[in-house]
């Protein structure tokens, strides 16, 4: 029988207080972004390149099976840091992270605040950082997914193609590295895109933002570059930091001659920026003073 | 008492939207009445920690406002003003997502929001897209996931607002049913008269940030003043003149009756006498139900 022809029931059940709410958001939106046809094709279009790298290892343990078809790619197919650094370092694999981001990020404030949600949500045991959290976490899933995901299959397959630990012994290192370079890639993605998500309570304003600030960050890079030939100038540009910066976790060679930790600080202040705005952002109702 | 308030101050800026509100509300339905930008939504935001009050202080059955107001969270179902909800999501998952965030496990959460929507009616629609609902519907979904975790106090901040003739109605209805369970209480802001003196027994009016009367609706329309409805022959100018100087209101209707408010001071023998006084006669004197509306008029000072 429907409560509504027996009038209104009580709930039998006792609240938990020890839950975290902001897993109930990551999952809610998780949820929400997997519904979307576009998201999931750039999802899986953004695996391509893990794919192909992990059958570069099973190539490159096999090269004498291969020899003929990758006559002159010898080089290409060592499994050195560089080989890694090609992957995570790679302007396809950062552009698919910022398209998800689009996908799935755009709308994850900018929709709570059109649709006045946030009333909702702190009309509940629930702190900011619970908000925040949630929303970070879910973009974290899917940027970690293209990072830290395809970054232990490569170990794993290297061992178990190789069959020895010799790579682990040669590079010691570079699973750290692994998780350091997805730690960090997907927190500032993450950060990046729940700041400009908050900015406005316009969906598609916010996708604007997230691609026209990446982007115009590497067109003025590209035009300073050009007229001034100042590798200094790298540090402008989102897309630049991000490549400098995981050279330096691979422990590669970086493309510019400048100090990583320049990109690091500048990354970080991004991330703390971000933070700090969002913290001011959100809030169970608008306050205009 | 549920909720208790004292000396309550809360400023937009420069302009002042709570000025020492002190007031108590007890079990039961209580509506909260007062004009545009009296300070009710900002009231019941205070009450739910959503904004910091300058100074004073308060309780929320028993969970102080300014400590804890995570302990009011737990126990305050809370229905907001405007349009709420996340669009790509149906009722049920909307509904649940909240319980969830209450503190439920999720199939409870999932069962309860199938159950709570039943109740408010959308049971045939609970797994449509929300953008696709009508205003109605919305309204409805808002109670839906404002009883979802079933709390012990309802916050219902202009439940009929935006509505049509049919769905206030039916609004009206799930409050009174919900309001007729003595272990679930209330407050219900508005500032249409005829909802809260279709829904609650006590009110609190707020008029310009100031708390302008509180208690039990029935004491309320009697104690303030005295209604009366009078038919007069003769000059009646003096009359009513010395009506209006002895602070009574006096409404003169089209068909040709008077209405007096008494205040407390004024007697009806005094009525009499000012008639005789003014050489008039009254043909009719029955004392009138005094209504809400006439009671927020006079209270808050507009006709």
């Amino acid at each position: 029988m429907a409560i509504a022809e027996r009038g209104y029931t009580h709930w039998q059940g006792t609240l938990g207080t020890g839950r975290r709410p902001w897993r109930v958001i990551a999952g809610q939106a998780i949820r929400l972004a997997w519904k979307r046809k576009f998201f999931k094709l750039v999802l899986f279009g953004s695996l391509a390149p893990a794919v192909i790298f992990a059958a570069g290892i099973y190539v490159s343990e096999r090269m004498e099976d291969f020899k003929e078809m990758f006559k002159g790619a010898e080089k290409f197919l060592q499994t050195n840091p560089a080989y890694f650094q090609a992957y995570f370092g790679s302007s396809f694999l950062i552009f698919m992270m910022l398209m998800i981001m689009v996908g799935s990020g755009a709308g994850l404030i900018s929709d709570d605040l059109r649709h006045n949600a946030l009333p909702l949500y702190f009309s509940r045991p629930l702190r900011k950082r619970d908000y925040i959290g949630g929303k970070f976490a879910s973009l974290a899933f899917f940027l970690l997914l293209l990072t830290l995901a395809p970054g232990v299959l490569f170990i794993l397959l290297k061992l178990i193609f190789s069959g020895s630990f010799k790579f682990l012994a040669e590079y010691p290192w570079l699973p750290l590295a692994f998780i350091g370079w997805s730690v960090f890639i997907s927190s500032f993605f993450s950060l990046y895109t729940l700041l400009l998500s908050s900015l406005g309570r316009n969906r598609r304003y916010a996708s604007i933002l997230i691609l026209a600030v990446y982007f115009l960050s590497t067109v003025f890079f590209g035009i300073f570059f050009g007229i001034f030939h100042e590798p200094a100038f790298c540090l402008i540009s989102i897309e630049m930091n991000l490549r400098q910066l995981s050279a330096a976790f691979m422990g590669a060679k970086p493309q510019f001659d400048v100090p990583w930790i320049y990109s690091f600080l500048i990354l970080s202040a991004i991330m703390a920026v971000s933070v700090l705005v969002l913290r001011k952002k959100i809030r169970g109702t608008e306050v205009i003073r | 008492m549920n909720i208790e308030l004292r000396n309550v101050r809360f400023s937009y800026g420069p302009i002042r939207a709570l000025d020492g509100v002190t007031l108590q509300i007890g079990e039961g339905a209580c509506g909260l009445l007062g004009p545009n930008g009296a300070g009710k939504s900002t009231l019941l935001k205070i009450l739910l920690g959503f904004l910091r009050p300058e100074s004073g202080e308060g309780l929320v059955l028993g969970h102080d406002i300014l400590k804890d107001s995570f302990g009011i969270r737990r126990v305050v179902g809370y229905m907001p003003e405007d349009d709420c909800f996340i669009p790509g999501l149906d009722a049920v998952a909307f509904t649940s997502h909240f319980g969830e965030l209450s503190g439920m496990p999720r199939a409870e959460a999932m069962k309860r929001a199938h159950d709570v929507l039943y109740y408010v009616g959308l049971g045939e629609a609970r797994y449509r897209l929300l953008e696709t609902y009508s205003a109605g519907m919305k309204q409805r979904l808002k109670l839906a996931q404002a009883l979802v975790h079933d709390p012990k106090i309802l916050f219902l901040d202009e439940p009929t607002a935006n509505l049509d003739p049919q769905g206030r109605t039916e609004i009206l209805e799930l409050i009174s049913d919900i309001t007729s369970k003595k272990d679930l209480h209330v407050l219900i802001s508005s500032h249409i008269l005829t909802d809260i003196e279709q829904t609650c027994r006590s009110l609190v009016i707020l008029n310009k940030g100031t708390v302008a009367a509180q208690g039990e609706l029935a004491a309320l329309r009697e104690v303030r003043f005295s209604l009366y409805e009078m038919k007069l022959k003769g000059e009646s100018g003096a009359f009513l003149d010395g009506l209006r100087r002895r602070e009574c209101r006096v409404e003169e209707t089209e068909d040709g009756i008077v209405k007096v408010y008494l205040p407390q001071t004024v007697e009806q023998r005094d009525v009499f006498r000012l008639a005789g006084e003014a050489g008039i006669q009254i043909r009719h004197f029955v004392k009138s139900r005094t209504s809400l509306e006439d009671l927020f008029a006079r209270t808050v000072g507009v006709d």
